[in-house]
């Protein structure tokens, strides 16, 4: 097992290097850097530039600027935000955790939902349930998740305004009232303003994983040893549960290396539309005013969720494969 | 030699489908993607002849005559004041503010009738059909000072319809220029990789490997960014094509090299190799085409994803840019003034439900595809 691991490892390094050295280059490349603002701003003294261009290595070649980036990296230092003047760490957790609690919540709900219904399209197949789930589902890959959220805020506004009280709320994440609760009343509030956008998130990921374990639980219906097994008498039951979604989760368990870097990386356009505080704002903003090492982080956090991601969906999918071993 | 000719003759009389028959045939079956089809037809078709269809020019509005967030204007048949039947006509609309919530708003002016036209002459908004025949007769529209919003307008006071397919001149070609650019990449460097395997193998899969390492939406937003934010928008539009372009190809490349290095074992390769053909002619007489009903499929399937991320990069202002049009970009009208504006100006939602149904067209197109050619769905 120890060598696998190591072995891993090993071809993993070249990816992170490369990865995180791409990234930095792109987010280097773009017109202009954080300092240009500065120049214009007449309060600022070329003293004070030079300073800041020294501090942080901006005067020296974007490989040496990589290279003492990517030493502060592995030592656990991931720099300094421009923008605000305070370590980007300290800018970013708030955040990750903000945005974990959308991700986490979403995706559990996502297989706690998408899984049974994938497993009823397929043992149904072609009835006029599968057809109709199948037709919404097709329906809802087609929403951009922007949109189905600004149609989801329209929606809870007409709601707020028939029944003429706040039945959810269509932003943010707190409340005004928020400091005066008390803290399960603080738990409660926040969860009450996930509600809206975790359907947001939810729905099109439904629709697409629910299809994909259709399709996945299908391939093996059709095979011969759960023929062999009908055949044998085992009652439906044991014929689904046991004989094909055991074999039909394996993708799924494979994919649950993506899973971590996704919970960290957060909810993308809908935490935009729903002006939730978390991580894709903060990238986005910090990509508006080129703070480099805020998105140069981020990118480099969420590659090593994904090493140890990729390297935990292995050890899964030995657990529920036995086929899979690794020496 | 009689006997041979004689077969020959007989197998003359069996007529064969070609392949391509055979797909046609299937997908016909397919209703979805024959209904798909249809309504695609109808939306490039219609993006095509867009300034012929929009009553006004893409960013036309008046500084005197305020159309500010105009709902959709309404026709009449009927006459409201006498109740009799007409052929359509439209009120022109006076703007002013509701003394109580102070929310601007239109009312009509039922003074008089303007009646909608068809082939309306309207010179102020010339244009050049497919780029060269310039006209200056639209569709329908409404004499001056009249104007019609089918759509409503947005927050310049633009009309909505007229810019919807101008946006779907840019929304729907966008998509396939970018994936048939990621399709290039990914047949080319996957082609590479598969044929010559080695060190050329190695390289290329480690990038596919890192490009597919970094999550999606940041490396979208990163490059995007490179892309100078006061460039001529049409820049823009090709920066937008190239990145979607250089980011999709990566599972293309890694499909086509496992076909490709399966491929070489094979024994008509085999064959050609052993007859002295070049390496070239390998590749494109022999092997490509084997890949070709993977590729159609690919194509089609990837078509609506590039469209989807394209409505959302320019809805976060990465993307299409002011004053081209995307279904992306005027739903971004909809975050201005905070959330309870959608309330007052629900239209600015519409060039939505227009990305939901390309995208919609795209995947049953695709997935019937998918099935047209795959030998074990067919009926």
């Amino acid at each position: 097992m120890l060598p696998y691991i190591l072995r891993r490892f090993a071809n993993l390094i070249p990816v992170f290097i490369g990865a995180t050295l791409l990234t930095f280059l792109i987010i280097q490349a773009a017109p202009g850097d954080f300092l240009d603002a500065k120049r214009l701003d007449p309060r600022t003294t070329p003293a004070t530039i030079e300073r800041i261009e020294r501090q942080f290595g901006l005067d020296k070649p974007i490989f040496v600027q990589y290279g003492l980036w990517l030493k502060n990296f592995v030592t656990g230092n991931l720099g300094i935000s421009f923008e605000s003047n305070v370590p980007v760490w300290d800018l970013i957790g708030p955040k990750v955790f903000n945005s974990m609690i959308l991700v986490f919540g979403s995706t559990f709900l996502l297989y706690f939902i998408a899984i049974p219904i994938g497993i009823y399209g397929a043992v149904r197949q072609y009835s006029l349930g599968d057809k109709s789930i199948s037709l919404v589902s097709y329906f809802f890959l087609g929403f951009p998740s922007f949109f189905f959220a600004l149609i989801l805020i329209f929606g809870i506004i007409q709601l707020n305004w028939a029944l003429n009280t706040k039945v959810l709320p269509v932003g943010g994440m707190t409340s005004e009232y928020y400091d005066s609760l008390s803290p399960i009343g603080k738990v409660l509030n926040i969860l009450w303003h996930t509600l809206a956008p975790m359907i947001a998130l939810l729905l099109r990921s439904i629709a697409s994983e629910s299809r994909g374990f259709r399709a996945q639980m299908l391939e093996f219906l059709n095979q011969d040893f759960v023929r062999t097994a009908r055949a044998k008498g085992l009652s439906e039951r044991v014929v689904i549960y046991k004989h094909t979604l055991r074999n039909a989760i394996t993708p799924f368990v494979a994919n649950i290396g993506g899973l971590l870097p996704a919970i960290f990386s957060g909810a993308g356009f809908v935490e935009v539309v729903f002006n939730w505080p978390g991580l894709t704002p903060v990238f986005l903003e910090a990509l508006f005013s080129q703070d480099i090492y805020v998105n140069v982080s981020i990118g480099a956090i969420t590659l090593v969720l994904l090493v140890i991601g990729n390297l935990m969906a292995d050890f899964l999918l030995g657990a529920v494969d036995p086929r899979i071993r690794y020496y | 030699m009689a006997l041979a000719t004689g077969m020959s003759k007989q197998f003359d009389s069996v007529k064969s489908k070609s392949q391509l028959q055979v797909v046609w045939e299937q997908f016909r079956k397919h209703q979805l993607a024959v209904f798909g089809g249809m309504v695609l037809a109808v939306l490039y078709i219609g993006a095509i002849f867009a300034p012929f269809i929009s009553p006004q020019s893409l960013s036309e509005y008046s500084t005197t005559d305020i159309t500010k967030f105009h709902p959709p204007t309404r026709v009449y048949v009927i006459d409201p004041e006498t109740g009799q039947f007409n052929l359509p006509f439209v009120y022109k609309s006076k703007r002013f503010t509701n003394p109580d919530t102070f929310v601007e708003g239109y009312t009509e002016d039922r003074t008089l009738k303007y009646p909608i036209k068809l082939f309306h002459n309207r010179p102020e908004s010339p244009f050049k059909l497919f780029g060269f025949i310039p006209m200056t007769v639209h569709l329908f529209g409404v004499d001056a000072p009249g104007n019609i919003f089918i759509l409503g307008t947005d927050g310049f006071g633009r009309d909505t319809f007229t810019r919807i397919w101008y946006g779907a001149q840019i929304s729907l070609t966008i998509g396939i220029f970018s994936v048939a650019l990621s399709t290039v990449l990914g047949l080319f460097l996957g082609g590479l990789a598969g044929f010559f395997g080695g060190w050329i193998d190695n390289i290329i899969m480690r990038f596919v490997e890192i490009l597919s390492a970094i999550p999606e939406l940041f490396l979208l937003l990163s490059i995007s960014a490179l892309i100078p934010r006061n460039i001529d928008p049409v820049v823009s539009f090709y920066g937008i094509i190239f990145t979607l372009g250089i980011i999709g190809w990566g599972g293309l490349a890694r499909v086509i090299r496992s076909q490709i290095s399966a491929l070489r074992e094979v024994d008509f390769v085999q064959a050609a190799t052993a007859l002295g053909a070049s390496e070239m002619r390998i590749i494109g007489k022999h092997m490509l085409p084997v890949t070709f009903s993977l590729l159609i499929v690919n194509l089609s399937l990837s078509i609506p994803g590039a469209i989807l991320t394209e409505s959302g990069l320019s809805f976060l202002g990465y993307g299409i840019r002011e004053p081209f049009s995307s279904w992306g970009l005027m739903i971004s009208v909809a975050q201005e003034g905070g959330f309870a504006s959608i309330e007052y100006r629900p239209w600015v939602l519409i060039p939505g439900f227009f990305i939901v149904l390309a995208v919609l067209c795209w995947n049953f197109l695709g997935d019937g595809l998918r099935d047209a050619v795959d030998p074990r769905k067919r009926q």
